[in-house]
């Protein structure tokens, strides 16, 4: 096949799809009028509903933050309710950085450039919101206990010994996991940064 | 002509446009249909926008690349394949199977070039003007030129195999 071939099959098709006109106003005004769920919707709807989830905790924590009554306790504490209040907000505001991009004022460069940037954003919050909720799941199970059962389980307490082993095998194989597809993502989308604004 | 009668009549002039773009941006008929549906969409939220510029292809390739980009899909982590179903037009009775399988091996190559080099060879294959890619693109004239012949490069290095 030379190139003269592919137009000419490109060209061929697009008088074939002209014969083959499907739409009929009623469809194309119910395409505007209902937005059927994307992809981005429903990232955007999981985030959402996790950040309520988060939210709730929080002031769960913070309601009973007075029963965390050592140092570290209290530290584990404010870790958790920070965690959980500023990581959801810092990823649902890159989501809407996306959603908000000009697609009609932006030229396809400029929209690639922005999208990519933001989407290299998204996925380096999510990948520090991976490393993070390791801590997070050290530091939430203690004070989850001494709210809810007044068990101090830094003393006396043998859960540790099978806690820290099972989450270090998790944190190894997940992060490993995790840079690689970040890796992946990211260097496709450095090269046409690279490209783009050479 | 009110608001509603002139966006119905463009998107029927160019619904096979739309599809070609989708086909482009798309591996797998779901997505594709989303990526029809969100292309409309935006068309019809930008359509105001749209009454004071002086090209309507112009607006209409703008938005619906720019729309293609920014959905999120799902990548695929092996070989890039194009279901057959995808790229078989809607069946009529001149059913060519060879026209199709070379529809599909382009389809194929394209998927295979960069989100800036799938949106330039899909205006030329359009038969779009070097001056009009680089308004819809904002790429200099002879940047589009450039970029271009590299990707006519690349494709002869692999199509022109076939």
């Amino acid at each position: 096949m030379d190139l003269e071939e592919i137009q000419k099959v490109w060209s061929d098709m697009t008088d074939q799809l002209e014969k083959q006109k499907k739409l009929n106003n009623e469809l194309i005004m119910k395409m505007t009028q209902h937005r059927f769920k994307s992809k981005f919707d429903k990232i955007k709807l999981y985030e959402t509903i996790g950040a309520v989830i988060c939210f709730i905790m929080a002031i769960f924590i913070l309601f009973n933050l007075n029963k965390l009554d050592t140092w570290y306790l209290l530290a584990c504490g404010l870790f958790t309710v920070a965690f959980l209040l500023v990581l959801p907000v810092i990823t649902l505001g890159l989501l809407g950085k996306i959603q908000r991009m000009n697609i009609v004022n932006n030229s396809y460069k400029d929209a690639i450039v922005k999208y990519t940037k933001a989407k290299n954003q998204l996925l380096l919050m999510q990948r520090v919101g991976i490393y993070l909720s390791f801590v997070l799941m050290f530091t939430s199970l203690p004070v989850f206990s001494k709210i809810m059962k007044n068990k101090d389980l830094f003393i006396n307490s043998q859960i540790w010994l099978a806690y820290i082993p099972v989450m270090i095998i998790f944190l190894v194989l997940f992060t490993r996991w995790g840079y690689k597809c970040y890796k992946n993502i990211t260097n496709s989308a450095e090269n046409i940064l690279k490209e783009l604004e050479a | 002509m009110g608001k509603e009668e002139s966006f119905t009549r463009i998107i029927k002039e160019n619904e096979g446009v739309i599809f070609k773009i989708t086909t482009v941006y798309t591996q797998d008929g779901q997505d594709q249909k989303d990526l029809y549906q969100e292309i409309v969409y935006q068309l019809w939220k930008s359509f105001d926008s749209f009454r004071n510029e002086s090209k309507i292809s112009t607006w209409m390739y703008r938005v619906a690349l720019n729309t293609a980009i920014s959905q999120f899909k799902k990548r695929k982590k092996h070989s890039i394949t194009t279901s057959i179903d995808q790229v078989v037009l809607r069946q009529t009775e001149n059913y060519n199977p060879d026209f199709e399988n070379k529809l599909k091996i382009i389809y194929e190559h394209i998927h295979q070039l960069n989100i800036l080099e799938k949106g330039l060879i899909l205006l030329l294959l359009e038969g779009k003007k070097y001056e009009e890619i680089a308004k819809i693109t904002g790429l200099s004239e002879t940047n589009v030129g450039t970029r271009i012949s590299r990707i006519k490069q690349k494709l002869k290095s692999r199509i022109l195999k076939k």
